[in-house]
């Protein structure tokens, strides 16, 4: 990774998620030069907020420690984190984007020692925990982070917290002063691959979440089980923390709803069925998962899984979308109440926790996307029509992990064409 | 190249020169090291201690670098040198961060970062920096298998990129599936109503791009060669044939819908009104060319009721049907469903599934189905009674809980699945005759290893990996379409493009001499000393990605450029002749070598440990940056893969002393983790053959021990270690030290 | 009504479903339920009946007729509104509900002594009389729907409120005679023999 000279051969990624990371990579592998700009901090996206993937159970942070060897050997892409894309002006073959970045307050020096963090003592929440927990001040942001360099949170700027973190420095990488900045870049063709964001769970009002602190969402679930989140890998509520070996999955909770998402958001069901696997991991024969459902959509062979799960005696499906969740005020269980349609059976059943398997919002809905992009009424941007800029992941549709990649490499191909016709012109 | 120069760098940054006598470690690193140049500097990484390396490089003329400093995972852009030789020691995580900060324990920690200095030393001078693949073919044109809607979308959108393709198709028009279905599902907003296919102006864009050489009524007779240089015969109806070379390949050939006559209890067979949901595509496009509506089969009679029946042997369990679930087939069946509705309303048409399976924006189009009256029942269709004009469909009413529902219906449409045109099983071949596999082979590939992509399950031809839907395990060769997974149209057009740009990358990476993914951009390869083979052909046979063909005299031949570099078959070779330029049996046992052996009554055991680079290495990282601690008296070697593994670092490890050797790998079996396929289960069948060996030696058989470990094992590699180290000093040093 | 109910028959023959999106207050939104049975766990008074609205909606698409109007399910709603807000297909449940009593009610299908369609008729009965709801007569109608003793019983029982009532005021005894009126009385007649025949219109029901 190094600077890259951007000019109208250059492909913008936005988004260094798993889709905006291939992206950067399958055009870099190209040959072409590559900027890639990422909001965060560090790259990786929601993946890597995962414990586990479907249907293989492997882990995440495997594939991104391929990724980040394959950025770190090739010389073609820039990566310029904390930083998001404003304006882009100009037309396909020739744009120019600015690109706003937020002060890190460490620089290039940082060695990832951890002295700062030490040295700290103000905490914030841990926002690669979901907020679950707290992290100090000045942080690395997850173990896997790239580039590896701490960040000191705005909030203690101006405080002694953080002088105590420059005095901790020995290599001079803590620089209060660092201020925000505006780049130009210029760009043949853009990729938009910014991802998704779990719905709001709160907006789904009899399910309880923000007032029972024992129904949570799947991309918290997943912090849960792993080892590197808030309760170091144990599934504890979080109420009492006490272990919750009788957990409720609600699907289709945002989605397939037109209060809230219209659209299906296709990973939650596997996401669910690879979730009881967790409970499983975690507690044995002792587990108890219940997938509450309207249609299990496991398709093509992830039905192998399924058929799997199904087979787990500690599994149980209900079909059923689950009507309303009380809370039992002594125990803080949750309690779901609603009808198994099949066959018309009520219940009223009381679980150690919930978990929500929360719809895939699209992160450019009502977001200011710069320029000539389509999106549709869910949010979800169409494939560009005869510009040069294009969707890519879950920007374009609620997808797998999977299939965010293929959609990643594909946009790629359509950038490629254009900064090819650039590179043809100007030859 | 020049003259070899060494040099070895000490970093004393991040709390390496409080722990460490750096100026001892310095000394190793000359002494012992025997390199020519050593310093030491206070923070090597920043630009001033970067910039003290260039100068060396650029005035000294130093060839070799060796830098103690941390992980070689940390800091990859200021250690960036690349004109040289590099080897680094991990002084950081590997050492000062998993051992306590005691005083008892200084010495130990001394030891270990003076022996990672003499690892990476010693590394260091047996590397050569790779000089590229001699090999390397310049073909840029792109080969296109199958002339479906993937094909025709690969070839054009290839040619969009500037790149030429030949295309080839097997019957004798372009259009494939798509072409003979009446009308296809929406891609776009407001997803109510079927669409126009488009296939006819898509192949009229085919035949009409002057880029794109089109054979029709063609088969690949032959496939031989390697990305850049691949050359293919193509053999046409007629008996003409032709040869072409390209580089890279895009293999789209599709699916075939499974046989309803295996589907008897559903009528599958037993009346024309019983149709697949192609079967119903050809009725509505018949009809649609005479303008009328669907008629029935039988007698032609009016169509009052029609009823879907999903899932017809498909997701079965027993073991008969399909187990998988094809995806499209409900989207499918609610299109159908209004080629009835929109014609004429008053047409009843029941929808019978167990779970609607319309991910995305599929669930705007289930509700268009319903709100044009589609009826939809969840229900498990126990059997259709076919016969003269009507059709039976029972079935167990799942929400009304009746088991002997049924509808009266003048068609019925199997939702039955696809099945991948994928060639020849290549786990299977020995059973096939030689005229029958040329006959059933798509690629004809001349390949050591079979003619066709290895398959993943149920005959397609898939990536195992999640994220790396393109991670090919026949380099330059990419799946595109519903022979690599079941999948609708719309996903169809997307995954030949990526795959065509796949199949790009590695024509553009083969001219460069590159490695493809997942060690892209690496510039060395496989080469043999011919006068020491024995011919054994493990090399040919183990290599995970078929890239090792044999001579007439059945030496191995390598295809650099279908190389992977995960260096299995140098694992594999007995007498190892086998060796890439910066990753031989020399680098890593001349580690194994330097290592300062204490004496059996030192009480300090050395255990070698061989890591994965892609798991296990940083998982042992991320121990040190949590600040756990494990056992001092480890030394630990990166290795590309398992695989990688030659028995003789095993055997000269504890010929030189070592009391144990810990491997430690990705899983493996059905789900397994290893990009090198097979690597680490080669490795754990090695082993299993290392007990005579051991026995031979009079030592225990826990000397050698693998495990699997996931990059995530953060806190378990380390008790691993523990554990091991515990058990070490249970049956006590090995007695075969000092005789080295 | 009988005849209705036998020409609904032959009209639609097997097809309840076109029958209900034909004939009932926003029977053509029961298409859109996809049996995620959110409804049927939100009615409060879901325990006590024998189908609760997404079954009710299956069976009207598996034409299961005679038991969906003659079935006491869609006169146990209370206008809670729950079901409605949750529906994730947004589709008016209530309305839906209470269309299906009107129609079974009119076709003679509604299921006989059913409490709450006793008290509907009473209610609509009484109101459309005057244009006025006369509360002592609909009150002694409830009570007496059972005989004479158990009308009796049930006022003593609530004896108790029914003088607190006179003392405020609230109940006037001479109501029982004659009570109170609206002024245009023929008018509020040909009001509401209007309105029926615009619902006949809509839903295709003979006049």
């Amino acid at each position: 990774m190094t600077q890259a000279v951007a000019t109208n051969q250059t492909i913008l990624v936005v988004g260094g998620g798993i889709s905006g990371m291939t992206a950067a990579l399958e055009a870099a592998e190209c040959g072409k030069q590559v900027v890639l700009v990422e909001k965060l901090p560090t790259l990786g996206g929601r993946t890597a907020l995962l414990y586990r993937y479907f249907p293989k159970l492997c882990h995440p942070v495997c594939g991104l420690e391929i990724n980040l060897r394959r950025l770190r050997g090739n010389r073609n892409v820039r990566v310029i984190t904390m930083a998001e894309v404003t304006a882009i002006g100009g037309s396909r073959g020739d744009y120019t984007a600015t690109v706003k970045s937020s002060p890190r307050y460490v620089n290039e020096n940082c060695t990832a020692c951890g002295d700062c963090a030490r040295a700290v003592e103000s905490e914030i929440p841990n926002p690669y925990n979901y907020n679950l927990n707290k992290t100090k001040a000045a942080y690395l942001p997850h173990a896997m982070a790239f580039p590896q360099r701490y960040v000191i949170d705005p909030s203690i700027i101006g405080t002694p917290d953080a002088e105590r973190a420059k005095a901790a420095c020995k290599f001079g990488a803590v620089d209060l002063g660092m201020k925000e900045e505006t780049l130009q870049i210029k760009a043949g063709a853009v990729i938009w691959a910014t991802g998704w964001q779990p719905y709001d769970a709160a907006k789904i009002q009899p399910y309880g979440y923000g007032r029972f602190p024992n129904v949570i969402t799947s991309v918290e679930f997943e912090r849960l089980a792993d080892p590197h989140g808030p309760t170091g890998g144990k599934i504890l509520r979080p109420s009492d923390g006490k272990e919750a070996k009788n957990i409720a999955f609600i699907q289709c909770a945002g989605s397939r709803d037109e209060n809230h998402l219209r659209h299906c958001s296709r990973i939650c069901c596997m996401a669910s069925l690879k979730q009881t696997q967790y409970v499983r991991e975690a507690y044995g024969d002792e587990g108890r998962s219940t997938i509450y459902y309207i249609d299990i959509r496991a398709i093509d062979r992830f039905e192998d899984f399924y058929q799997k799960v199904q087979k787990d005696p500690t599994v149980k499906f209900v079909k059923s979308k689950v009507a309303r969740i009380a809370e039992d005020r002594a125990t803080r269980d949750p309690i779901l109440h609603g009808v198994d349609t099949e066959g018309y059976h009520r219940y009223e059943n009381s679980h150690d926790l919930v978990v929500l398997a929360i719809g895939m919002a699209p992160s450019v809905k009502g977001a200011d996307i710069p320029a000539e992009i389509i999106a549709d009424s869910s949010g979800f941007i169409e494939a560009g029509a005869n510009g040069g800029i294009f969707g890519a992941g879950c920007a374009t549709n609620a997808l797998d992990v999977n299939r965010s990649v293929q959609s990643a490499t594909a946009s790629v191909l359509r950038a490629v064409q254009v900064v090819n016709k650039v590179a043809r012109a100007e030859a | 190249m020049a003259e070899m120069k060494t040099a070895a760098y000490v970093c004393r940054g991040c709390g390496i020169g409080e722990r460490i006598d750096t100026a001892r470690t310095a000394k190793v690193a000359e002494k012992e090291g025997k390199v020519q140049l050593v310093r030491q500097h206070d923070f090597l990484c920043n630009a001033e201690g970067v910039q003290l390396i260039r100068d060396d490089i650029e005035k000294e003329g130093v060839t070799h670098i060796a830098i103690g400093a941390c992980s070689r995972r940390s800091k990859t852009e200021a250690f960036y040198f690349p004109t040289v030789a590099l080897s680094r020691a991990n002084l950081r995580e590997g050492v000062i961060w998993t051992q306590p900060e005691t005083e008892e324990a200084r010495e130990t920690t001394q030891e270990m970062a003076d022996d990672y200095v003499r690892m990476a030393c010693a590394e260091v001078k047996k590397m050569k920096l790779p000089a590229g693949n001699p090999e390397v073919g310049h073909a840029k044109r792109l080969l296109v298998v199958g002339g479906g809607v993937s094909g025709m979308t690969a070839a054009l959108e290839a040619a969009k990129a500037g790149y030429s393709v030949v295309l080839v198709e097997k019957t004798g028009s372009l259009g494939g599936w798509a072409a003979k279905i009446h009308q296809r599902v929406p891609f776009h907003e407001p997803y109510q109503d079927p669409a126009p296919t488009g296939v006819t102006e898509l192949a009229a864009a085919v035949t009409g791009d002057p880029g794109i050489k089109v054979y029709l009524n063609a088969t690949l007779s032959r496939t031989s060669g390697a990305p850049g240089r691949f050359k293919v015969q193509i053999a046409t109806e007629s008996g003409g044939s032709s040869a072409e070379e390209v580089g890279a390949i895009v293999q789209a050939t599709g699916f075939t819908t499974y046989d309803i006559a295996k589907l008897p209890e559903l009528g599958g067979g037993k009346s024309p009104n019983v149709v697949d949901q192609a079967g119903l595509e050809k009725l509505a496009m018949e009809a649609a060319a005479k303008g009328q509506p669907i008629r029935r089969p039988s007698d032609g009679g009016e169509v009052k009721t029609v009823a879907f029946v999903q899932c017809a042997g498909q997701r079965d369990e027993t073991g008969t049907h399909l187990p998988y679930c094809s995806g499209h087939c409900c989207a499918t069946s609610i299109k159908q469903a209004m080629y009835f509705k929109d014609a004429n309303p008053g047409v009843d048409t029941v929808v019978i599934y167990t779970d609607l399976r319309v991910p995305g924006n599929g669930e705007d189009f289930y509700r268009s189905g319903q709100s044009k009256g589609v009826t939809f029942t969840k229900g498990k269709v126990s059997s259709v009674e076919a016969g003269g004009n009507g059709c039976k469909v029972n079935f167990h009413d799942l929400i009304l809980d009746d088991k002997n529902a049924s509808i009266q219906a003048d068609l019925v449409v199997l939702a039955t699945g696809q099945v991948p045109v994928s060639g020849v099983n290549i786990e299977k071949q020995e059973e096939m005759p030689a005229e029958e596999k040329k006959v059933i082979s798509i690629l004809n590939l001349d390949y050591r290893q079979g003619p066709d992509l290895p398959q993943l399950k149920y005959g397609f031809t898939d990536s195992h990996f999640i994220c790396f839907p393109y991670e090919t395990r026949r380099t330059g060769i990419y799946a595109a379409g519903p022979v690599r997974r079941p999948m609708d149209m719309v996903q169809a057009i997307e995954d030949a493009t990526g795959a065509t740009l796949k199949a790009i990358q590695a024509m553009e990476n083969a001219e460069l001499g590159r490695a493809a993914h997942p060690r892209s951009g690496d510039l060395s390869f496989p080469s043999f000393r011919v006068d020491g083979c024995t011919q054994c052909k493990r090399c040919t046979v183990e290599c995970p990605f078929g890239a090792i063909d044999e001579d007439e005299q059945r030496y191995p031949v390598f295809n650099e450029s279908r190389c992977r570099r995960c260096g299995t078959c140098m694992g594999a070779c007995p007498v190892r002749v086998i060796s890439f330029e910066n990753y031989s049996v020399d680098t890593v046992g001349s580690q194994i070598k330097a290592v300062d052996m204490p004496d059996e009554f030192s009480e300090k055991p050395r255990i070698l440990v061989l890591a994965c680079e892609n798991d296990a290495y940083p998982a042992l990282d991320m121990a040190g940056m949590t600040r756990t601690q494990y056992s001092a008296f480890v030394r630990v070697i990166p290795v590309r893969c398992l695989g990688s593994v030659n028995s003789i670092w095993i055997t000269d490890a504890l010929n030189s002393g070592y009391d144990g050797v810990m491997l430690m790998g990705c899983k493996h079996g059905d789900d397994y983790q290893c990009h090198f396929v097979k690597g680490s289960e080669l490795a754990t069948y090695r082993m299993s053959k290392i007990d005579d060996t051991l026995k031979q030696l009079a030592l225990e058989t826990e000397r050698v021990a693998t495990y699997e470990v996931a990059i995530t094992d953060i806190a378990r590699v380390p008790r691993l270690i523990n554990d091991y180290a515990a058990k070490i000093n249970e049956i006590g040093m090995s007695p075969l030290k000092g005789f080295a | 009504m009988g005849d209705m109910n036998i020409q609904a028959i032959e009209q639609y023959r097997s097809d309840f479903l076109k029958e209900v999106e034909e004939r009932v207050e926003e029977g053509h939104w029961v298409k859109m339920c996809m049996q995620c049975g959110v409804c049927s766990g939100s009615c409060p008074f879901g325990p006590h009946w024998a189908h609760p609205p997404q079954e009710i909606f299956m069976m009207i698409r598996a034409g299961k007729r005679e038991e969906v109007l003659s079935s006491d399910s869609m006169w146990m709603c209370t206008s809670c509104y729950n079901c409605v807000v949750r529906c994730p297909r947004q589709l008016p449940i209530t309305q839906i509900m209470h269309g299906l009593a009107t129609y079974a009610h009119r076709l003679g299908l509604a299921p006989r002594n059913q409490p709450t369609r006793d008290f509907s008729i009473l209610f609509w009965e009484n109101c459309t009389k005057t244009g006025r709801v006369n509360e002592l007569k609909l009150t002694l109608g409830v009570y007496f729907r059972e005989g004479l003793m158990a009308g009796i019983k049930k006022a003593w029982n609530m004896r108790n409120i029914g003088f607190g009532l006179l003392l405020t005021k609230r109940l006037n005894p001479f109501e029982l005679f004659k009570g109170h009126a609206c002024k245009d009385q023929k008018g509020i007649h040909a009001m509401l023999k209007k309105a029926q025949e615009i619902e006949a219109r809509r839903h295709k029901l003979p006049a």
